[in-house]
């Protein structure tokens, strides 16, 4: 059995390994912050629901379906009608894709038949819904069930797709 | 006359390092305190660097920029019109002061883009879909607020 008698060189030794282990110590924190801030932040889940909120207050007011959304002037103008604008920054060439995109359905509850329909935005960003990975844009569905005056009942579906990828992943 | 025999002869040399080497030639014994000393003083040195970088990864003029675009363009996404949403932006703000930008140049918004600008090369810009009349205000009394005031187009 081989005795230690010089016990100064041990500690220089341990103190050796006390600075390697500081080093993996401060890479793992350095590539776990670089990783976590690197990352930009991903709001798309929120301005998808914030898109869908928003499409829902302007289909129906109070519990009740407004009366214009079946009217086919307000199909046409869907995006107006509903103060929203589409127009995104110029960057990553966004301008020419479109980033957005809306849909509404409605259906009469009982029969399940479709009333009315109408979208705006950018419809190749549809196809994406069914695909799973990243990179892809994010959507949303919803629907919820409203009455008229007359008390008939609707089922309205509610599509939003937010793309914006370059933005929020990475 | 007499020769003398080397000291070292027979002896085996001791190998100089960097933790064994003497700082205070004087005192011997004080080898293991300066070893101490040096040890602590590079740890510390070694732990101030790394909160350092934290610090300057969590507080950056980028992540500052990029955080208050989102956060303003999904305000302006949720609100209505007649609303005045108020914005306690202390921390960009100060930096924007430290990189010596305006203050009530930090937002601004043109068409349905929000853009926050920390410094002369930077910027972040983000859209938001709500077509509303939106004007950015920095708050003149404290200084460290924005309000957005939002109208009907």
């Amino acid at each position: 059995m081989k005795i230690i008698k010089n016990k100064i060189g041990a500690d220089k030794i341990i103190s050796v390994y006390w600075f390697v282990i500081l080093f993996i110590v401060a890479a793992a924190i350095a590539y776990m912050v670089i990783s976590f801030y690197g990352k930009p932040y991903d709001i798309r889940e929120l301005e998808a629901n914030a898109l869908t909120n928003r499409i829902a207050d302007c289909v129906s007011e109070g519990g009740y379906i407004r009366n214009e959304v079946l009217v086919q002037t307000f199909r046409e103008n869907f995006l107006e009608q509903c103060n929203l604008n589409f127009e995104v920054e110029d960057t990553y060439g966004w301008k020419e894709q479109g980033q957005f995109y809306a849909e509404i359905e409605i259906f009469d509850f009982n029969s399940k038949g479709k009333i009315s329909g109408m979208s705006g935005g950018n419809s190749n960003l549809k196809e994406f819904c069914e695909v799973k990975g990243e990179k892809i844009p994010f959507c949303l569905k919803r629907s919820f069930y409203v009455i008229d005056k007359k008390n008939a009942q609707y089922q309205v579906n509610i599509l939003s797709i937010v793309r914006k990828t370059e933005k929020n992943e990475q | 006359m007499k020769l003398r025999k080397p000291k070292n002869i027979g002896k085996r040399q001791k190998k100089m390092s960097f933790f064994s080497y003497n700082f205070s030639p004087k005192n011997r014994k004080g080898t293991i305190l300066m070893e101490n000393l040096i040890f602590i003083i590079l740890n510390l040195v070694f732990l101030s660097i790394l909160i350092l970088f934290l610090f300057s990864k969590m507080g950056g003029a980028a992540v500052l920029e990029e955080r208050y675009a989102k956060q303003i363009a999904l305000l302006l996404d949720s609100a209505k019109p007649g609303m005045t949403i108020s914005l306690d932006m202390e921390d960009a703000i100060q930096k924007a002061e430290k990189e010596e930008w305006p203050a009530d140049k930090v937002v601004t918004i043109e068409e349905n883009v929000v853009t926050v600008k920390l410094r002369e090369k930077g910027g972040y810009s983000y859209s938001y879909f709500n077509d509303m009349k939106t004007s950015p205000n920095f708050n003149l009394t404290n200084k460290k607020e924005y309000y957005f005031v939002i109208e009907e187009k």
